[in-house]
């Protein structure tokens, strides 16, 4: 969902790089206080990661496809929205810079989206919905699922916004694509959970403040 | 329980897999905004599969010319490819990417932890 250049006036593009810019300061100040010696590596590699997985595009009907964007993922294992916003700045810039996926001018836009909006909704619908389930995976799917979505309907607000895509039209086919798109999102947001709390449970237990 | 060396390693190992993999399993297909687009400029229909690719052309140029954002920017890797390498040139490119974001990660990180009071 990465937005190109020529999708957003240059003066909208400036307004969400001023607000990309706030949220990547709140970012780095959680970063100061929350980066132990223990996390760093799991934020590389959750970085490494998110970066790989996101260049798989999986095929969905409508002649279309969709990849993971990690931000619930980043959030849920890092117990923070923040810690999205910190690693999908990285990863935006590293894309955008050096290999033309999402724009450079409306890269704050794309900050909002896939790291704000995709971290925000991810982290607090995992821990709405786990009282509910009391384990990881379910809460970790509906998490995938719905950061995506509703970072889909951003974007077509954006979109509408900028006078490119009209709002019914966009909002129906943006969240037609990416409520299909989201099972992939859930799918591999709960097994790569399953994975870390199998090897350390520690880390999950201390994200979420319960034992799995 | 995984040491932090172990869960490193075997993260980045998966993480250089799935890089290595990508341009040989990913679709080709446009992505979910890029399909939005297509669609609502006409160049495919919402629910079906074919794209028209000259379509597609004007739908590009129709969008400039409605937002005025004529900024482009040669990346050096465009669309994860090393001029002329194929596949391999795509995949070295992607675990380039993978490598360069692990480093960034890791040394912007050590530098934060290092300056908390």
């Amino acid at each position: 969902m990465h937005i190109p250049d020529a999708f957003i006036p240059l003066p909208q593009a400036a307004v969400y790089w001023i607000i990309a810019l706030i949220f990547i300061a709140l970012s780095l100040r959680w970063a100061r206080k929350e980066l132990s010696e223990e996390k760093i590596p799991l934020v590389a590699i959750l970085a490494a990661g998110i970066f790989a997985i996101q260049a798989v595009n999986i095929p969905i009907p409508w002649g279309t496809s969709g990849h993971m964007m990690g931000a619930a993922l980043a959030a849920i294992v890092l117990g923070s929205p923040f810690a999205a916003v910190f690693i999908l700045t990285l990863v935006l810039i590293v894309q955008g810079v050096l290999f033309g996926d999402g724009g450079l001018t409306v890269m704050g836009a794309n900050i909002i989206n896939m790291g704000v909006i995709g971290g925000f909704v991810g982290y607090y619908s995992y821990r709405g919905f786990y009282p509910i389930f009391k384990s990881p995976y379910a809460p970790a799917f509906i998490a995938g699922w719905l950061s995506l979505f509703i970072v889909s309907l951003a974007c077509a607000a954006e979109m509408a916004v900028a006078g490119t895509f009209p709002l019914g039209l966009g909002l129906f086919s943006m969240g037609l694509y990416h409520a299909v798109i989201g099972i992939i999102e859930g799918g591999i947001t709960a097994f790569a959970i399953y994975l870390i709390a199998t090897a350390r449970p520690d880390i999950m237990a201390d994200s979420t403040g319960v034992p799995t | 329980m995984m040491d932090n060396k172990t869960l490193i390693f075997s993260g980045l190992a998966i993480a250089l897999v799935i890089a290595a993999m990508a341009p040989f399993i990913a679709s080709s297909n446009p992505d979910g905004l890029e399909s939005a687009f297509f669609g609502i400029f006409g160049a495919k229909e919402i629910q079906g599969s074919d794209l028209n690719e000259d379509a597609a052309g004007s739908a590009e140029e129709e969008i400039t010319a409605i937002t005025g954002n004529e900024f482009s920017f040669g990346s050096p890797f465009p669309d994860y490819s090393i001029g002329g390498l194929s596949r391999f040139g795509e995949a070295a490119a992607v675990i380039i990417g993978t490598l360069l974001v692990l480093g960034i990660a890791l040394g912007l990180s050590r530098v934060i932890a290092s300056r908390q009071g």
